[in-house]
Protein backbone atom coordinates (compact mmCIF):
# COMPACT_ATOMS: atom_id res chain seq x y z
CA UNK A 1 0.00 0.00 0.00
CA UNK A 2 1.33 2.96 -0.83
CA UNK A 3 -0.02 6.83 0.70
CA UNK A 4 0.80 9.74 -1.67
CA UNK A 5 2.75 13.23 -0.29
CA UNK A 6 -1.57 14.30 -0.89
CA UNK A 7 -2.68 11.97 1.24
CA UNK A 8 -0.37 12.28 3.89
CA UNK A 9 -0.35 16.09 4.45
CA UNK A 10 -4.16 16.42 4.01
CA UNK A 11 -5.42 13.99 6.55
CA UNK A 12 -2.30 15.13 8.89
CA UNK A 13 -3.99 18.86 8.63
CA UNK A 14 -7.45 17.83 9.48
CA UNK A 15 -6.30 15.48 12.39
CA UNK A 16 -4.48 18.49 13.71
CA UNK A 17 -7.95 20.90 12.90
CA UNK A 18 -9.54 18.01 15.17
CA UNK A 19 -7.26 17.65 18.14
CA UNK A 20 -7.35 21.73 18.31
CA UNK A 21 -11.23 21.75 18.39
CA UNK A 22 -10.59 18.53 21.04
CA UNK A 23 -7.89 21.08 23.78
CA UNK A 24 -9.75 24.29 23.02
CA UNK A 25 -12.82 23.23 23.79
CA UNK A 26 -13.92 25.23 20.55
CA UNK A 27 -15.65 21.36 19.25
CA UNK A 28 -17.91 21.25 21.85
CA UNK A 29 -21.26 22.68 21.76
CA UNK A 30 -23.07 23.58 25.30
CA UNK A 31 -26.06 21.47 24.29
CA UNK A 32 -28.56 21.93 28.16
CA UNK A 33 -28.57 17.74 28.97
CA UNK A 34 -26.60 16.12 31.87
CA UNK A 35 -23.37 15.11 30.10
CA UNK A 36 -22.92 18.93 28.70
CA UNK A 37 -21.60 19.01 25.33
CA UNK A 38 -22.18 17.72 21.92
CA UNK A 39 -19.17 17.14 19.99
CA UNK A 40 -18.31 18.55 16.59
CA UNK A 41 -14.68 17.21 16.59
CA UNK A 42 -15.42 14.68 14.08
CA UNK A 43 -16.42 17.01 11.04
CA UNK A 44 -12.81 17.00 9.83
CA UNK A 45 -12.94 13.20 9.65
CA UNK A 46 -16.16 13.84 7.41
CA UNK A 47 -14.40 16.35 5.22
CA UNK A 48 -11.46 13.91 5.15
CA UNK A 49 -13.75 11.51 3.65
CA UNK A 50 -15.99 13.25 1.37
CA UNK A 51 -12.83 15.32 -0.27
CA UNK A 52 -10.47 12.84 0.12
CA UNK A 53 -11.90 9.22 -0.35
CA UNK A 54 -12.11 6.70 2.75
CA UNK A 55 -7.91 6.53 3.33
CA UNK A 56 -7.94 9.97 4.57
CA UNK A 57 -11.13 9.48 6.33
CA UNK A 58 -9.95 6.43 8.18
CA UNK A 59 -6.71 8.12 8.84
CA UNK A 60 -7.74 10.91 10.38
CA UNK A 61 -10.69 8.90 12.28
CA UNK A 62 -7.59 7.24 13.36
CA UNK A 63 -5.93 9.95 14.88
CA UNK A 64 -9.16 11.69 16.17
CA UNK A 65 -9.63 8.63 17.81
CA UNK A 66 -6.50 8.16 19.55
CA UNK A 67 -6.41 11.84 20.30
CA UNK A 68 -9.58 11.21 22.86
CA UNK A 69 -8.40 8.25 24.08
CA UNK A 70 -4.84 9.50 25.16
CA UNK A 71 -6.43 12.96 26.32
CA UNK A 72 -10.13 12.15 27.24
CA UNK A 73 -12.93 14.47 27.31
CA UNK A 74 -15.55 11.79 28.70
CA UNK A 75 -14.21 9.05 31.09
CA UNK A 76 -15.76 5.97 28.81
CA UNK A 77 -13.21 7.42 25.91
CA UNK A 78 -10.28 6.06 28.22
CA UNK A 79 -11.06 2.94 26.72
CA UNK A 80 -9.80 2.29 23.04
CA UNK A 81 -12.86 0.11 22.02
CA UNK A 82 -15.12 3.01 23.05
CA UNK A 83 -12.81 6.17 21.83
CA UNK A 84 -10.72 4.66 18.81
CA UNK A 85 -12.49 1.75 17.22
CA UNK A 86 -15.38 3.41 16.48
CA UNK A 87 -13.96 6.90 14.86
CA UNK A 88 -12.55 4.35 12.10
CA UNK A 89 -15.73 4.16 10.63
CA UNK A 90 -16.97 7.64 10.45
CA UNK A 91 -14.94 8.87 7.58
CA UNK A 92 -15.79 5.46 5.52
CA UNK A 93 -19.46 5.96 6.05
CA UNK A 94 -19.36 9.27 5.16
CA UNK A 95 -17.21 9.06 2.06
CA UNK A 96 -19.45 5.69 0.93
CA UNK A 97 -22.74 7.95 1.31
CA UNK A 98 -20.91 11.05 -0.52
CA UNK A 99 -19.96 9.08 -3.33
CA UNK A 100 -23.57 7.04 -3.71
CA UNK A 101 -25.19 10.29 -4.09
CA UNK A 102 -23.11 13.10 -5.34
CA UNK A 103 -24.65 12.41 -8.79
CA UNK A 104 -28.23 13.47 -7.88
CA UNK A 105 -26.88 16.50 -6.52
CA UNK A 106 -23.59 17.95 -4.36
CA UNK A 107 -25.66 19.89 -1.75
CA UNK A 108 -27.70 16.88 -0.89
CA UNK A 109 -24.81 14.26 -0.86
CA UNK A 110 -22.82 16.66 1.29
CA UNK A 111 -26.36 16.64 3.51
CA UNK A 112 -26.42 13.46 3.83
CA UNK A 113 -22.51 12.52 4.20
CA UNK A 114 -22.40 14.62 7.18
CA UNK A 115 -25.79 13.68 8.74
CA UNK A 116 -24.64 10.01 7.87
CA UNK A 117 -21.06 10.52 9.35
CA UNK A 118 -22.31 12.00 12.47
CA UNK A 119 -24.99 9.05 13.29
CA UNK A 120 -22.30 6.79 12.99
CA UNK A 121 -19.86 8.40 15.62
CA UNK A 122 -23.25 9.04 18.00
CA UNK A 123 -24.27 5.31 17.73
CA UNK A 124 -21.33 3.35 17.59
CA UNK A 125 -19.70 5.41 20.53
CA UNK A 126 -22.37 4.99 22.72
CA UNK A 127 -23.56 1.94 21.82
CA UNK A 128 -19.55 0.86 22.37
CA UNK A 129 -20.07 2.93 25.76
CA UNK A 130 -22.99 0.53 26.50
CA UNK A 131 -21.70 -2.67 25.40
CA UNK A 132 -18.24 -1.78 27.63
CA UNK A 133 -20.76 -0.83 30.83
CA UNK A 134 -19.70 2.21 31.38
CA UNK A 135 -23.59 3.54 30.43
CA UNK A 136 -26.75 2.30 31.17
CA UNK A 137 -28.73 1.25 27.77
CA UNK A 138 -31.53 4.20 28.59
CA UNK A 139 -28.53 6.57 29.39
CA UNK A 140 -27.21 5.80 26.15
CA UNK A 141 -30.31 6.01 24.32
CA UNK A 142 -31.25 9.67 25.97
CA UNK A 143 -27.45 11.35 25.45
CA UNK A 144 -27.89 9.47 21.94
CA UNK A 145 -31.39 11.13 21.13
CA UNK A 146 -30.05 14.55 22.87
CA UNK A 147 -26.64 14.96 21.55
CA UNK A 148 -26.67 12.97 17.97
CA UNK A 149 -29.42 15.19 16.77
CA UNK A 150 -28.38 18.52 17.58
CA UNK A 151 -25.02 17.06 16.49
CA UNK A 152 -26.20 15.61 13.27
CA UNK A 153 -27.86 19.18 11.86
CA UNK A 154 -24.56 21.18 13.39
CA UNK A 155 -22.56 18.36 11.02
CA UNK A 156 -24.72 17.90 8.07
CA UNK A 157 -24.50 22.41 7.76
CA UNK A 158 -21.17 22.65 8.48
CA UNK A 159 -20.16 19.88 5.70
CA UNK A 160 -22.33 21.87 3.25
CA UNK A 161 -20.18 24.95 3.58
CA UNK A 162 -17.02 23.65 3.89
CA UNK A 163 -17.12 21.48 1.26
CA UNK A 164 -18.30 24.14 -0.97
CA UNK A 165 -15.83 26.68 0.67
CA UNK A 166 -12.90 23.96 0.44
CA UNK A 167 -13.70 22.87 -3.31
CA UNK A 168 -13.86 26.79 -4.79
CA UNK A 169 -10.22 26.93 -3.29
CA UNK A 170 -9.03 23.78 -4.54
CA UNK A 171 -6.82 23.27 -7.62
CA UNK A 172 -7.32 19.94 -9.14
CA UNK A 173 -10.72 20.08 -7.95
CA UNK A 174 -12.96 17.90 -9.72
CA UNK A 175 -10.28 16.17 -11.73
CA UNK A 176 -11.46 12.47 -11.59
CA UNK B 1 -10.96 34.16 25.00
CA UNK B 2 -7.08 32.81 25.14
CA UNK B 3 -7.47 29.32 23.11
CA UNK B 4 -3.68 28.87 22.64
CA UNK B 5 -2.79 29.04 26.38
CA UNK B 6 -3.97 25.90 27.94
CA UNK B 7 -2.25 23.52 24.84
CA UNK B 8 0.35 21.10 26.46
CA UNK B 9 0.49 18.61 23.49
CA UNK B 10 2.95 18.94 21.23
CA UNK B 11 5.07 21.26 23.24
CA UNK B 12 8.74 20.00 24.06
CA UNK B 13 10.24 21.69 26.92
CA UNK B 14 14.15 20.81 26.49
CA UNK B 15 16.26 19.69 29.09
CA UNK B 16 19.09 17.94 30.20
CA UNK B 17 17.85 15.83 32.57
CA UNK B 18 18.03 11.77 31.90
CA UNK B 19 14.41 11.58 31.35
CA UNK B 20 15.39 13.97 28.19
CA UNK B 21 18.61 11.94 27.35
CA UNK B 22 16.63 8.27 27.26
CA UNK B 23 16.34 7.15 23.76
CA UNK B 24 13.02 8.07 22.37
CA UNK B 25 12.08 4.25 21.54
CA UNK B 26 12.34 3.41 25.40
CA UNK B 27 10.11 6.39 26.14
CA UNK B 28 7.67 5.51 23.66
CA UNK B 29 7.68 1.98 24.61
CA UNK B 30 7.62 2.67 28.17
CA UNK B 31 4.36 4.84 27.83
CA UNK B 32 2.65 2.51 25.96
CA UNK B 33 3.23 0.09 28.71
CA UNK B 34 1.94 2.53 31.31
CA UNK B 35 -0.95 2.92 28.99
CA UNK B 36 -1.70 -0.95 28.65
CA UNK B 37 -1.23 -1.00 31.99
CA UNK B 38 -4.21 1.69 32.80
CA UNK B 39 -6.08 -0.01 31.38
CA UNK B 40 -6.28 -3.24 33.38
CA UNK B 41 -6.38 -1.43 36.79
CA UNK B 42 -9.34 -1.51 38.48
CA UNK B 43 -8.09 -1.11 42.19
CA UNK B 44 -6.76 1.97 44.41
CA UNK B 45 -3.42 0.64 45.61
CA UNK B 46 -1.92 0.17 42.07
CA UNK B 47 -3.21 3.44 40.87
CA UNK B 48 -1.19 4.85 43.98
CA UNK B 49 1.83 2.81 42.30
CA UNK B 50 1.07 4.73 38.72
CA UNK B 51 0.84 7.80 41.04
CA UNK B 52 3.93 7.59 42.19
CA UNK B 53 5.91 6.72 39.30
CA UNK B 54 4.48 9.29 37.04
CA UNK B 55 5.55 11.78 40.34
CA UNK B 56 9.13 10.75 40.49
CA UNK B 57 9.36 10.89 36.66
CA UNK B 58 7.90 14.56 37.01
CA UNK B 59 10.62 15.35 39.60
CA UNK B 60 13.61 14.00 37.99
CA UNK B 61 12.45 15.35 34.25
CA UNK B 62 12.31 18.91 35.57
CA UNK B 63 8.89 19.47 34.30
CA UNK B 64 7.39 22.21 36.35
CA UNK B 65 3.72 20.50 37.49
CA UNK B 66 2.06 23.22 37.64
CA UNK B 67 2.83 23.61 33.36
CA UNK B 68 1.91 19.84 32.71
CA UNK B 69 -1.45 20.04 34.80
CA UNK B 70 -2.58 23.38 33.11
CA UNK B 71 -3.73 21.13 29.79
CA UNK B 72 -6.24 19.29 31.85
CA UNK B 73 -7.69 22.21 33.10
CA UNK B 74 -10.45 23.15 30.55
CA UNK B 75 -11.23 19.26 30.52
CA UNK B 76 -11.82 19.45 34.44
CA UNK B 77 -15.91 20.77 34.33
CA UNK B 78 -16.68 17.88 32.39
CA UNK B 79 -14.80 15.32 34.26
CA UNK B 80 -16.77 16.51 37.46
CA UNK B 81 -19.97 16.39 35.62
CA UNK B 82 -19.35 12.82 34.35
CA UNK B 83 -18.00 11.84 37.81
CA UNK B 84 -21.76 12.57 39.01
CA UNK B 85 -23.08 10.74 35.70
CA UNK B 86 -21.41 7.76 36.97
CA UNK B 87 -21.63 8.09 40.80
CA UNK B 88 -26.11 8.12 40.34
CA UNK B 89 -26.46 5.87 37.26
CA UNK B 90 -23.66 3.21 37.26
CA UNK B 91 -25.11 0.40 39.73
CA UNK B 92 -24.39 -3.50 40.60
CA UNK B 93 -26.81 -5.79 41.72
CA UNK B 94 -24.84 -5.70 45.58
CA UNK B 95 -24.05 -2.32 45.56
CA UNK B 96 -24.86 -0.43 48.86
CA UNK B 97 -26.83 2.43 48.70
CA UNK B 98 -24.94 5.85 49.92
CA UNK B 99 -27.79 7.77 50.02
CA UNK B 100 -30.97 8.16 47.43
CA UNK B 101 -33.00 11.86 47.36
CA UNK B 102 -36.34 11.85 45.19
CA UNK B 103 -34.95 10.07 41.46
CA UNK B 104 -31.09 10.34 42.63
CA UNK B 105 -30.00 7.23 43.87
CA UNK B 106 -25.69 6.98 44.67
CA UNK B 107 -24.47 3.65 44.95
CA UNK B 108 -20.80 2.77 46.01
CA UNK B 109 -20.43 0.98 42.84
CA UNK B 110 -21.40 4.13 41.08
CA UNK B 111 -18.61 5.95 42.99
CA UNK B 112 -15.71 3.85 42.62
CA UNK B 113 -17.13 3.39 38.85
CA UNK B 114 -16.48 7.43 38.93
CA UNK B 115 -13.35 7.42 40.80
CA UNK B 116 -11.36 4.55 38.81
CA UNK B 117 -12.31 6.19 35.72
CA UNK B 118 -11.65 9.46 36.48
CA UNK B 119 -8.19 8.39 37.63
CA UNK B 120 -7.14 6.44 34.32
CA UNK B 121 -8.34 9.67 32.54
CA UNK B 122 -5.78 11.72 34.76
CA UNK B 123 -2.84 9.25 34.39
CA UNK B 124 -3.43 8.82 30.82
CA UNK B 125 -3.58 12.03 30.22
CA UNK B 126 -0.31 12.74 32.44
CA UNK B 127 1.49 9.66 30.52
CA UNK B 128 1.22 11.23 27.36
CA UNK B 129 1.72 15.22 28.14
CA UNK B 130 5.16 13.88 30.26
CA UNK B 131 6.03 11.82 26.93
CA UNK B 132 5.54 14.82 24.42
CA UNK B 133 6.49 17.83 26.75
CA UNK B 134 10.19 15.69 27.01
CA UNK B 135 10.83 14.23 23.51
CA UNK B 136 11.82 16.42 20.81
CA UNK B 137 9.37 15.95 17.97
CA UNK B 138 12.48 14.25 15.30
CA UNK B 139 13.34 12.27 18.64
CA UNK B 140 9.19 11.18 18.69
CA UNK B 141 8.77 10.78 14.70
CA UNK B 142 12.85 8.94 14.37
CA UNK B 143 11.63 6.33 17.64
CA UNK B 144 8.11 5.86 16.26
CA UNK B 145 9.31 5.01 12.80
CA UNK B 146 12.09 2.87 14.41
CA UNK B 147 9.65 0.79 16.81
CA UNK B 148 7.21 0.40 13.43
CA UNK B 149 9.21 -0.64 11.00
CA UNK B 150 8.39 -4.58 11.50
CA UNK B 151 5.28 -3.54 10.40
CA UNK B 152 6.26 -2.61 6.88
CA UNK B 153 6.92 -6.20 5.96
CA UNK B 154 3.27 -7.04 6.08
CA UNK B 155 2.80 -3.72 3.84
CA UNK B 156 1.65 -1.11 6.41
CA UNK B 157 2.91 2.09 5.12
CA UNK B 158 4.21 2.67 8.72
CA UNK B 159 6.92 5.86 7.82
CA UNK B 160 3.82 7.66 5.87
CA UNK B 161 0.97 7.08 8.80
CA UNK B 162 3.95 8.26 11.28
CA UNK B 163 4.65 11.44 8.79
CA UNK B 164 0.83 11.64 9.17
CA UNK B 165 1.02 11.55 12.69
CA UNK B 166 3.97 14.71 13.25
CA UNK B 167 2.02 16.83 10.31
CA UNK B 168 -0.99 16.41 13.03
CA UNK B 169 0.99 17.18 15.90
CA UNK B 170 2.68 20.11 14.87
CA UNK B 171 -0.22 22.11 12.96
CA UNK B 172 -2.07 21.77 15.96
CA UNK B 173 0.11 24.77 17.26
CA UNK B 174 0.12 26.50 14.26
CA UNK B 175 -3.54 26.59 13.31
CA UNK B 176 -4.29 26.98 16.95
CA UNK B 177 -2.14 30.66 16.21
CA UNK B 178 -4.55 30.77 12.99
CA UNK B 179 -7.49 29.69 15.19
CA UNK B 180 -6.99 32.89 17.96
CA UNK B 181 -6.87 35.66 14.79
CA UNK B 182 -9.66 34.71 13.48
CA UNK B 183 -11.62 34.58 16.83
CA UNK B 184 -10.34 37.86 17.75
CA UNK B 185 -10.76 39.25 14.30
CA UNK B 186 -14.53 38.00 14.62
CA UNK B 187 -14.98 39.76 18.38
CA UNK B 188 -13.47 43.18 16.83
CA UNK B 189 -16.62 42.83 14.07
CA UNK B 190 -18.63 42.71 17.25
CA UNK B 191 -19.18 38.83 17.41
CA UNK B 192 -20.64 37.49 21.15
CA UNK B 193 -19.06 33.80 21.85
CA UNK B 194 -20.09 33.46 24.98
CA UNK B 195 -23.63 35.16 24.62
CA UNK B 196 -26.47 33.63 23.47
CA UNK B 197 -28.33 30.30 23.89
CA UNK B 198 -27.62 27.12 22.29
CA UNK B 199 -28.40 28.17 18.38
CA UNK B 200 -27.23 31.20 18.58
CA UNK B 201 -24.18 30.38 20.22
CA UNK B 202 -23.86 27.44 17.26
CA UNK B 203 -23.93 30.04 14.95
CA UNK B 204 -21.45 32.51 16.13
CA UNK B 205 -19.25 29.47 15.38
CA UNK B 206 -20.11 29.02 11.34
CA UNK B 207 -18.01 32.64 10.73
CA UNK B 208 -14.78 30.78 12.68
CA UNK B 209 -15.17 27.43 11.13
CA UNK B 210 -15.18 28.32 7.14
CA UNK B 211 -11.95 30.69 7.34
CA UNK B 212 -10.14 28.05 9.61
CA UNK B 213 -10.30 25.29 7.32
CA UNK B 214 -10.00 27.46 4.28
CA UNK B 215 -6.61 28.79 5.73
CA UNK B 216 -5.35 25.11 6.70
CA UNK B 217 -6.63 23.75 3.11
CA UNK B 218 -4.21 26.46 1.72
CA UNK B 219 -1.77 25.22 3.93
CA UNK B 220 -2.04 22.18 3.21
CA UNK B 221 -1.62 22.59 -0.85
CA UNK B 222 1.37 24.46 -0.14
CA UNK B 223 3.08 22.08 2.20
CA UNK B 224 1.93 19.93 -0.44
CA UNK B 225 3.83 21.58 -3.30
CA UNK B 226 6.80 21.70 -1.19
CA UNK B 227 7.51 18.37 -0.14
CA UNK B 228 6.32 17.24 -3.29
CA UNK B 229 9.10 19.52 -5.21
CA UNK B 230 12.07 18.16 -2.28
CA UNK B 231 10.90 14.36 -3.76
CA UNK B 232 9.63 13.44 -0.86
CA UNK B 233 8.65 9.46 -1.18
CA UNK B 234 8.23 8.41 2.68
CA UNK B 235 9.95 5.44 3.66
CA UNK B 236 11.84 3.85 0.94
CA UNK B 237 15.91 3.98 0.96
CA UNK B 238 15.55 7.07 3.17
CA UNK B 239 18.39 7.06 5.37
CA UNK B 240 19.12 9.47 8.53
CA UNK B 241 22.09 11.74 9.52
CA UNK B 242 21.57 11.22 13.26
CA UNK B 243 20.83 7.67 13.86
CA UNK B 244 19.44 6.37 17.55
CA UNK B 245 21.25 4.55 20.21
CA UNK B 246 20.36 2.48 22.94
CA UNK B 247 22.89 3.18 25.72
CA UNK B 248 23.09 2.11 29.55
CA UNK B 249 20.62 4.65 30.95
CA UNK B 250 17.79 2.74 28.57
CA UNK B 251 18.72 -0.15 29.99
CA UNK B 252 18.32 1.13 33.68
CA UNK B 253 15.35 2.46 32.90
CA UNK B 254 13.66 -0.57 31.23
CA UNK B 255 14.61 -2.31 33.81
CA UNK B 256 12.83 -0.31 35.97
CA UNK B 257 9.86 -0.02 34.02
CA UNK B 258 9.80 -4.10 33.97
CA UNK B 259 10.04 -4.11 37.65
CA UNK B 260 7.48 -1.41 38.30
CA UNK B 261 5.40 -3.38 35.37
CA UNK B 262 5.84 -7.12 37.71
CA UNK B 263 4.92 -5.06 40.94
CA UNK B 264 1.77 -3.38 39.18
CA UNK B 265 0.70 -6.63 37.49
CA UNK B 266 1.38 -8.25 40.58
CA UNK B 267 -1.30 -5.97 42.47
CA UNK B 268 -3.74 -6.16 39.76
CA UNK B 269 -4.49 -10.00 40.20
CA UNK B 270 -3.82 -10.15 44.08
CA UNK B 271 -6.07 -7.14 45.38
CA UNK B 272 -9.72 -7.51 45.16
CA UNK B 273 -11.02 -5.13 42.27
CA UNK B 274 -12.99 -2.29 43.21
CA UNK B 275 -15.61 -2.65 40.74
Amino acid sequence: MNLSVRKIVISGILGAISILLGVTRLGFIPVPTPAGHATIMHIPVILGGVLEGPVVGLITGAIFGLFSFLQPGAPFFADPLVSVLPRLFIGVVSYLVYYATRKINNVLACILAGAFGSVTNTVLVLGMATVRGYLPSEVSISIGVLHGVPELIVAAILTVILVKGIQRIRPVEEKN
Amino acid sequence: MELTKNITLGVYLPGETVIHRLDPRTKIVIASLLIFLLLMIKSYPAYGMILLFLTAVIFISGIPIRYALCGLKPMLPVLILMWFFQLFLYSSPDAHVIFSWWIFTATDAGMHMGNLISLRVFFLFGATTILTLTTSMVGLTDGMESLLNPLRKIGLPTQELVMTMVIALRFVLILAEELDKIVKAQMARGVAFDRGNFIQKTKKLFPVFLPLFINAFKRAEELIVAMESRSYTGGKGRTKMKTLHMGRVDLIAGLIMLIFSAIVILIIFTIQPQI
